[in-house]
């Protein structure tokens, strides 16, 4: 934990923060989520636009 | 001659021949094999036996019990020897159990929750809090004493090597999974949330602000999540009465003004109630013509006013009361949403886990509701984060929002362009035709509401004549683990069938079991829940009744995971991988609506199919699976079984195919299905192309679902959006800093950018 003032420098360590849905709910950031999940979204793939059978 | 034996834990004792006699007398009893006199035979016997191993040593205790078991069957007492060799087995289980708590608990004390994944079983709670940290040494705790004295052995063994999971199994000698709140009913006539009674709200902030604690009371009541199924409906009354004050309110200042009057507050209270009375009407958004002109009448009599003047003032009056509606319905609708990020339930461990469904109710103060609880959502928290609670649920209905022309289209339109950049609102379809057999138009509660992250109950079997969504909820599931039963049938389908049979029949009764449990619980012990009349007739129960007759509104839920992995495992593909596959599939999870369907009758009590949510399942049961039976290729190979009826996350397919070929599964999962479409960022802010992936949902009979596309934020500028590497607004990388000059030139450029000083 450190204390920030003003005048330096801003964020250094600091991540991105990035919000997936798992079982229906969101989560604010995936370092929350369980191994199995995570691994569950590294797989996801999109899906296209196109390509109607 | 013995005279001292050793502990299990090193301990040394005096020998004490009775001891060992009473315990073979219990034995004896509970087997009705034997007598005080056979008991004492016996423990001479096993006297006998130690000295003559043992001579003057001292023996431990694993060696008098192996001598009991062998002189109890030596005299001929199998019966009792088989109770005497349960109670061991038993009793060694409970020694493991202790010990296996401990070290549980040693691991949630001691170890950080980003490094234990058992502490991140479930998102919504952080095992790093102190609260977060209760809660879950509880749950082990629990969990230890349930499976050691309330499950039958069969279920604890099903349950311990992974052939089914029991959800929320620390709380199974407690409560219920969750309740759809009618939040009219709990507020008319005010409410107690059990630390304080609470008079019936009159203006929007309170409706909104009440809400929020209605949610909050019943958490605390229940293991699983709360949902408002009428969240337009039930806050529109609360804008109605805002409107009503704002109108009086307005015409007053309007009449004040325009003849130059001070204090005509008592006077045109008066005639607002002559004009009420009169009419049976109140001020509106939309004021009855009849109201309004009996206001007029009422205006030009008091004040000799032309007919034309007071209407202009009336005008005025509506406009400004409008204005100043909507203001606080905007901010209500705010509040709302920031008290549901924020608030704490069940000792501070979480945020309460909350849905809202809404997007049916076409008043034009149920229509002020949805445009401001959107736009709330879409303006994000203070500093423009993304909203992770509530849940919410837009409900598509063809001839009410769904199609141009429709009351409520421009909302709907709306709602996706909310959903395109916050991933909420979910999306729950009216028009599929297991929804809308239950549908009555003007009857709110007869559309299928959605709960947290997919529970639905609609058909009644115990009481046919309440198939609705209001005031019921799950009483407990519990899921099978598909893909061990297929690997275990080695492609033999009738094997497959026949094993499936006995696990559904064996999770009946498991949670029949634990009904029994529930339904002797009093009245008493759920005071919002039952206390104040939230469930399904619990305001006809009285304080110490019990809740059997009650409960049985609710559903007894049989989940699955993996029908992806089980079909692999049967017939080598899985069902996006042809049309074969696909039918066998349909079978599989046919077969198992077909016994929820039967039970339910047989029983006359709610046993339904659920696609289960399966967050901390997923890696269970694989784990167990891997272990068992090595990584098998398409079948265990992965961290992960795939989430119930959906096509793997892995498997490339369009989003048309995805939806059709996840539809069917909708309509037979009646205990709560959902499916996902994974959208590229541009896609997804493409609002035509997000909304024709709703509509594609719909028109294939999708019951609910939502689209998932990235939304990431950087927390030092505050850009949402989506950042690959480099953050688009601020140019930095993650972990990298930027200078002082650049936040400044950014601040210039946005304002909202938040403030990052302090701690961090």
């Amino acid at each position: 934990m450190t204390v920030k003032s003003r005048s330096e420098k801003l964020g250094q360590g600091v991540g991105f923060e990035r919000i997936r849905r798992i079982t229906g709910y969101l989560v604010g950031t995936m370092d929350k989520w369980n191994d199995a999940k995570r691994a569950e979204e590294r797989d996801r793939v999109k899906h296209s636009m196109n390509g109607h059978a | 001659m013995i005279q001292s034996i050793i502990k299990r834990d090193g301990r040394v004792v005096l020998y004490d021949q009775n001891k060992i006699a009473a315990a073979i007398l219990r034995s004896m009893e509970a087997s009705q094999d034997g007598n005080a006199a056979d008991a004492a035979r016996v423990a001479n016997d096993v006297q006998r036996e130690l000295e003559g191993r043992f001579h003057s040593q001292s023996p431990n205790i694993e060696a008098i019990q192996d001598s009991v078991e062998r002189q109890l069957m030596n005299h001929g007492f199998n019966a009792a020897a088989k109770a005497y060799i349960l109670y061991r087995a038993n009793r060694t289980r409970a020694r493991e159990a202790n010990t296996s708590l401990m070290k549980t608990i040693d691991e949630i004390t001691n170890i950080d929750a980003r490094i234990s994944d058992m502490k991140r079983d479930n998102a919504n709670i952080d095992g790093n809090t102190a609260m977060g940290a209760m809660l879950q040494i509880g749950a082990a705790g629990a969990k230890a004493y349930n499976e050691m004295y309330l499950l039958r052995p069969e279920h604890a063994k099903a349950y311990r090597e992974g052939d089914i999971h029991i959800h929320d199994f620390d709380f199974y000698s407690l409560t219920t999974t969750c309740c759809q709140i009618d939040i009219l009913k709990l507020f008319h006539g005010g409410f107690s949330t059990g630390h304080g009674y609470l008079r019936e709200p009159n203006s929007i902030q309170s409706y909104a602000a009440l809400a929020a604690i209605a949610i909050q009371s019943n958490q605390n009541d229940q293991h699983g999540g709360q949902s408002i199924p009428n969240f337009d409906y039930g806050m529109a009354e609360g804008v109605a009465k805002t409107y009503r004050k704002a109108f009086t309110r307005r015409l007053k200042e309007a009449v004040e003004d325009y003849l130059d009057l001070n204090d005509e507050d008592a006077a045109i209270r008066d005639l607002i109630a002559k004009a009420e009375e009169a009419t049976g009407e109140t001020a509106r958004l939309e004021s009855a013509p009849a109201y309004l002109e009996a206001v007029n009448r009422l205006l030009c009599e008091t004040y000799g006013l032309s007919q034309e003047k007071a209407a202009k003032l009336i005008s005025r009056a509506s406009a400004r009361a409008y204005a100043k509606t909507d203001r606080d319905t905007q901010q209500s609708m705010e509040g709302f949403v920031h008290n549901l990020n924020t608030m704490h339930s069940r000792a501070g461990a979480q945020t309460p886990f909350s849905s809202i469904n809404y997007g049916t109710d076409t008043s034009p103060e149920g229509r002020m509701v949805i445009r401001n609880i959107l736009l709330a959502l879409n303006a994000g928290l203070g500093h423009g984060e993304t909203c992770i609670f509530p849940i919410h649920v837009f409900k598509v209905k063809e001839g009410v929002n769904y199609n141009e022309g429709d009351p409520n289209y421009d909302l709907f339109r709306l709602s996706c362009k909310v959903s395109a950049k916050r991933l909420f609102p979910n999306y729950t379809f009216l028009d599929s035709p297991f929804n809308l057999q239950y549908y009555v138009p003007g009857r709110p509660e007869t559309e299928v509401a959605t709960m947290g992250c997919r529970t639905r109950v609609m058909g009644n079997v115990y009481d046919p004549t309440r198939q609705i969504a209001y005031s019921r909820g799950n009483l407990s599931f519990t899921s099978i683990n598909l893909p061990r039963i297929a690997i275990e049938s080695h492609g033999d389908e009738k094997k497959f069938y026949q094993d499936l049979q006995a696990m559904l029949e064996l999770v009946a009764q498991q949670m029949l079991d634990r009904f029994e449990i529930q339904a002797s619980k009093h009245t008493y012990n759920f005071p919002f829940l039952m206390g104040q009349g939230v469930w399904l007739d619990s305001d006809k129960l009285s304080l110490q009744d019990d809740l059997r007759e009650v409960l049985k509104h609710g559903t007894l839920s049989i989940g699955f995971i993996g029908l992806a992995e089980t079909l692999t495992a049967l017939y080598g593909h899985h069902h996006g991988e042809g049309e074969e596959y696909e039918k066998k599939g349909l079978e599989i999870i046919g077969f198992m609506r077909d016994f929820c369907d039967k039970k339910s009758q047989e029983m006359k009590m709610n046993f339904t199919l659920l696609a289960t949510p399966a967050e901390g399942l997923s890696g269970r049961f694989i784990r167990m699976d891997q272990k068992r039976y090595g990584k098998i290729p398409g079948i265990t190979d992965r961290e992960y079984y795939t989430n119930s009826f959906h096509i793997p996350v892995w498997f490339p397919i369009s989003v048309y195919d995805k939806i059709r070929l996840e539809a069917p599964y909708h309509a037979l999962c009646n205990a709560g299905h959902i499916s996902y479409v994974e959208l590229d960022g541009d896609t997804a802010r493409n609002v035509e192309a997000f909304e024709s992936v709703v509509r594609c949902m719909h028109d294939f009979g999708i019951g609910y679902g939502s689209i998932n596309h990235p939304v990431d934020r950087d927390p030092i500028c505050g850009y949402v959006g989506i950042i690959g590497d480099v953050c688009p607004r601020c140019g930095r990388r993650e972990g990298e800093e930027i200078p002082p000059e650049r936040v400044d030139e950014l601040r210039k450029m946005y304002p909202e950018m938040p403030a990052f000083q302090g701690i961090q």
